[in-house]
């Protein structure tokens, strides 16, 4: 049997879920305000409802996930702003590896690789922009001035480019590129054998098996 | 088809209301009447003007003003209204093209299709497009004057005038080929100032491509509380023709670069593993 390394904590992957499906909903709900071709679907405000709800859960989650996994969140944070010269490397190297399958220039990573960092960087900031547009967008549509709420949806739709094109990169890395055979099984099961591991967050591995080898 | 407009003129107008009173007959936008048998308490605004402001179920009403220049008191008077501009922020923000340019230049709105957005009222430079909402599920439909377009209350269509013009006995609100009207407008003008009101003038000829709704006043338009050099807000033109596109241009070289690298690495990968395989055997 293959030795298994736990990679994503139960809590860390429920936040990861429900985040993703809230924010496929608030994608596509916001989508049809951006084709015009879809707009005619949105008639009667119904998507904007469906729009609401997700936001509530795309908000209420973390807020939920923080103070019961304090440890987690501040790591997380922490590595989301802690960058190195490896980083540069990885970002030189990524091309060949991802088109070419070439290994041989990959900085050994931590938990989180610099593309899977400039994404988690991206959720982080984007998070927050979304959230204070959209709260003033919703709670104060009658009360802020008309150039406050068009500079919310400006800041909103910047946002939603960003983390719109990150997230079709993020689900194609997770789900369909075929060198990350491991990546689904990490945020779905929790864990990743440690030959994945070893190959792919090399100075994480070392850190949780405090350098011992783990045995397959 | 030439484009039609509104010409309004302010020296003409004696502010029977008739216009506002046809408008919300016409376009049957009833509405609560606020009196003291109906439990409100009667609120003296220091004015005629009444309701207090346009709102979804008043498309049109007329504005008082109190001036005293040289210490002579004038009464003016001004019809407030969707201005039908050329260069709509209204349009250009409309996701779904409920608000849309009439073939005859002025603009309409399908509120089947409204989402509800609002982003019509923070763009207008008129502040003309009211709603009414739902502040927690964000339910709402916006309304403005349609020029008469309403469907199933289309005047327009049946070759007649809009409501508002059909009911001015002043003939202060005229209704036609909008260069007819600019032509009559400036004859006025000109008419004004030969009586002495030098700064007479035609607002909404130039305005934001030109208006279809036409003023001729007597004195500045801001005198007559009307936007000097009305624009489209730097924010409107920064989301919709900067952001908007770029998203575009984003979005598409992500799907696309995503599905060569899908092409290009399963082939590679591939290739690899067939010569570890070759290898092995």
């Amino acid at each position: 049997m293959r030795q298994e390394v736990e990679k994503y904590s139960k809590p860390t992957r429920i936040l990861h879920w429900v985040h993703l499906v809230s924010f496929c909903v608030l994608f596509l709900t916001g989508l049809v305000l951006f084709v015009p071709g879809l707009g005619i679907i949105a008639q009667d405000s119904w998507t904007r409802v469906i729009h609401r709800i997700a936001a509530a859960i795309f908000i209420i989650a973390p807020i939920i996930y923080i103070p019961l996994n304090w440890k987690a969140t501040l790591r997380g944070i922490k590595e989301a702003f802690s960058w190195s010269a490896d980083d540069i490397g990885w970002l030189k190297a990524a091309p060949r590896y991802y088109f070419l399958g070439d290994e041989a220039g990959m900085p050994p990573q931590g938990a989180m690789n610099t593309g899977q960092r400039l994404w988690w960087l991206i959720v982080l900031v984007s998070g927050v922009v979304f959230t204070i547009t959209g709260l003033v967008m919703w709670f104060a549509k009658t009360t802020a001035s008309a150039g406050v709420l068009q500079w919310m949806v400006f800041f909103h739709d910047v946002a939603f480019i960003l983390a719109g094109a990150m997230l079709l990169l993020h689900i194609y890395l997770g789900v369909i590129h075929p060198l990350m055979t491991e990546a689904w099984k990490s945020i779905y099961k929790g864990t990743i054998s440690s030959e994945y591991a070893k190959k792919h967050h090399a100075k994480w591995y070392k850190e949780v098996t405090r350098g011992k080898e783990v045995k397959s | 088809m030439a484009e039609k407009a509104i010409l309004y003129d302010a020296t003409r107008c004696t502010a029977c209301r008739g216009c506002q009173a046809a408008c919300k007959q016409w376009n049957e936008n009833d509405e609560f009447i606020p009196t003291v048998e109906n439990g409100v308490p009667s609120v003296n605004r220091g004015s005629y003007e009444n309701p207090p402001d346009l709102s979804p179920t008043t498309w049109l009403k007329m504005e008082f003003r109190e001036i005293a220049p040289n210490g002579n008191v004038r009464w003016l008077f001004n019809r407030r209204s969707c201005m039908h501009c050329t260069d709509a922020g209204c349009v250009k923000v409309c996701p779904s093209g409920a608000l849309y340019h009439h073939e005859l230049g002025f603009v309409a709105y399908d509120k089947d299709i409204c989402t509800g957005c609002g982003y019509c009222i923070d763009a207008c430079p008129f502040q003309v497009p009211r709603s009414e909402r739902s502040l927690i599920s964000g339910i709402a439909k916006a309304d403005k004057c349609t020029f008469c377009t309403t469907p199933s209350l289309d005047r327009i269509a049946e070759g007649l005038e809009p409501a508002c013009v059909k009911t001015c006995p002043p003939a202060a609100l005229q209704y036609g080929d909008r260069s007819q009207l600019i032509a009559e407008g400036k004859k006025r003008v000109e008419a004004l100032i030969a009586k002495g009101w030098t700064n007479a003038n035609l607002y909404g000829e130039k305005e934001l491509g030109g208006l279809h709704v036409m003023y001729v006043l007597d004195d500045h338009p801001a005198v007559y509380g009307l936007p000097v050099d009305p624009q489209i807000a730097a924010s409107t033109i920064a989301w919709q023709d900067v952001i908007q596109p770029i998203g575009w241009v984003v979005g598409g070289l992500t799907i696309l670069g995503l599905g060569f690298n899908y092409l290009v690495a399963r082939a590679n990968i591939n290739r690899e593993k067939e010569k570890k395989d070759a290898a092995r055997s």
